[in-house]
């Protein structure tokens, strides 16, 4: 515990004495967690939209234009039967042609030359969040398209697993290059920790004659490393809220169309909490390596 | 006390530091080691310091063979050992109390307790009325009266001085000595190593003579 409370009080001071030079590894690992935090709070606010939109996933189910009343209902019933769906809607043709009029007016005047509705009937299923991942969707749209009456099913999650995937590949990229970062911050702590080391020689000689544990000559370069990261990570976080206060400041309500009403958000209060620990660790790691060369 | 058996030091090329050295030191002993420069006093100093290793031969401080000992053990050993030096090694960052009271410290030594140890051997040396000056501030003499305030502080049942009076006029050295005898007088056992033969005449101890790295005169 003394070697502890003496470590901090040490390297605290030494973070002091040597913040010239200080700045310069603060500022390393605080680069190194923007670039972190910053993708960090990208990939869970799409990850949060992802699963927005699995949770209202929808298919639609399109009608021959001569299936019967029975096939349809054949059709609904088993819908209902799979389990895979929350509710149902039937589209007739005079529907669906209302809707593109309604949702594509500029285009409308283009349905006045159709001498018959191309537009086909159809039922819109929506689907249980969890169909998707278990399975139940697709047995759901296979039976579909084999029903007597259904002339074709869509499904368009393909492009969700695609945008699930090259958020994955963003997340595993960034985290190469955070961890780059890092370890080229943490060799910054151990040059900027070693160089006060050089200054306390003789403290560090005398030490070693009387004996004194090895937690007390190296404790306090850990702890300035310790220091050092914790200061990085926080000033990171600050830069971090700025640059989040100043994206929904000027796209806000750019980004609220985007997000089908949702807003971005600010990274949660564990995901800061774990960026402080990284900083933290990555600085002792720094500390660590420049307190071998005081043995 | 100090016993050595056939001790050598070798460095880099065959060249002997210390040759074939067989001496004892008894308890409570004051020792003066001598010799030119070159002849191997801070060596052996080093090797009881443990500094460094014996090349041949064997080394034993309070029947404990230093050869053997392992990191945590050379730790608890360098504790029952006071230090003091030509050029004194006190930090100069640090106030006079701060330079004592920092060796019971980074041994873990409670706060108040630290203090008041400090604190009564700087009375000892006398110059308690310096506590809050820095090292920078005292003259030579007084900076090495603080550095053996600092060997005494952890009570220790050696202590080991390398040229202690090297940077000071015969009036001080002397002044000095006669620390070295007080604390010697307690019962604490004394090393000190020098080539100022007059000084050795004043004082008037037994006397080891080293030349060339061989016992010269074991007196």
């Amino acid at each position: 515990m003394r070697a502890i409370e003496y470590s901090f009080r040490e390297g605290a001071s030494s973070l002091w004495r040597s913040r010239g030079s200080s700045a310069f590894a603060v500022l390393a690992i605080a680069l190194a967690l923007v670039v972190l935090g910053a993708l960090l709070a990208v990939t869970w606010n799409a990850e949060q939209l992802l699963a927005r939109w699995e949770s209202a996933a929808e298919c639609s189910v399109f009608l021959r234009d001569d299936a019967t009343s029975e096939q349809r209902g054949a059709v609904e019933a088993f819908i209902d039967q799979s389990g895979a769906a929350v509710e149902h809607e039937y589209v007739s043709k005079a529907d669906a042609l209302a809707r593109f009029k309604r949702e594509f007016a500029e285009l409308a005047a283009l349905t006045a030359g159709f001498d018959d509705n191309p537009f086909p009937a159809s039922i819109e299923v929506r689907l249980q969040p969890t169909a998707d991942r278990d399975g139940r969707a697709e047995a759901l749209l296979k039976g579909l398209a084999a029903m007597p009456g259904v002339a074709d099913t869509r499904y368009d999650r393909e492009w969700l697993s695609r945008v699930g995937g090259g958020l994955q590949t963003m997340r595993s990229a960034g985290f190469a290059l955070a961890i780059l970062m890092a370890v080229a911050a943490a060799v910054t702590v151990a040059t900027v920790v070693r160089l006060g080391l050089q200054g306390r020689r003789e403290e560090l000689e005398i030490m070693e004659l009387v004996g004194a544990p090895m937690a007390f000559i190296r404790g306090p370069f850990v702890a300035e490393g310790f220091l050092q990261g914790g200061i990085g990570a926080i000033l990171a976080i600050s830069a971090l809220g700025l640059g989040f206060l100043l994206v929904r400041a000027w796209w806000g309500p750019d980004l609220a169309v985007f997000l089908g009403g949702g807003s971005v958000r600010f990274l949660p209060v564990r995901l800061c909490a774990y960026l402080i620990v990284g900083g933290m660790a990555v600085g002792s790691a720094g500390g660590l390596i420049a307190a071998r060369h005081a043995r | 006390m100090i016993e050595t058996h056939h001790l050598s030091k070798i460095y880099s090329r065959g060249l002997y530091a210390l040759r074939n050295l067989t001496l004892t030191i008894d308890k409570a002993e004051f020792v003066f080691l001598t010799g030119p420069s070159g002849a191997g006093k801070s060596t052996f100093l080093r090797l009881l310091l443990l500094q460094e290793r014996p090349s041949e031969g064997e080394i034993f401080v309070n029947g404990q063979n230093l050869a053997t000992l392992n990191r945590r053990e050379i730790q608890e050993y360098r504790r029952g050992i006071g230090f003091v030096f030509q050029d004194f090694k006190l930090i100069p960052s640090r106030t006079v109390l701060e330079n004592i009271s920092f060796v019971p410290e980074v041994l873990g030594v409670p706060a108040a307790q630290q203090r008041r140890r400090a604190f009564q051997v700087l009375k000892w040396v006398g110059l308690q009325h310096r506590m809050n000056a820095y090292p920078l501030d005292l003259s030579g003499g007084e900076q090495q009266r603080i550095a053996i305030a600092r060997a005494l502080v952890n009570d220790p049942v050696l202590v080991i001085a390398d040229e202690p009076t090297g940077n000071l006029d015969p009036d001080l050295s002397l002044e000095i000595m006669n620390l070295f005898r007080e604390i010697n007088a307690g019962g604490t056992t004394v090393l000190v190593a020098t080539h100022d033969r007059e000084l050795i005449r004043l004082v008037g101890r037994r006397t080891i003579t080293l030349d060339q790295g061989k016992i010269a005169e074991l007196g």
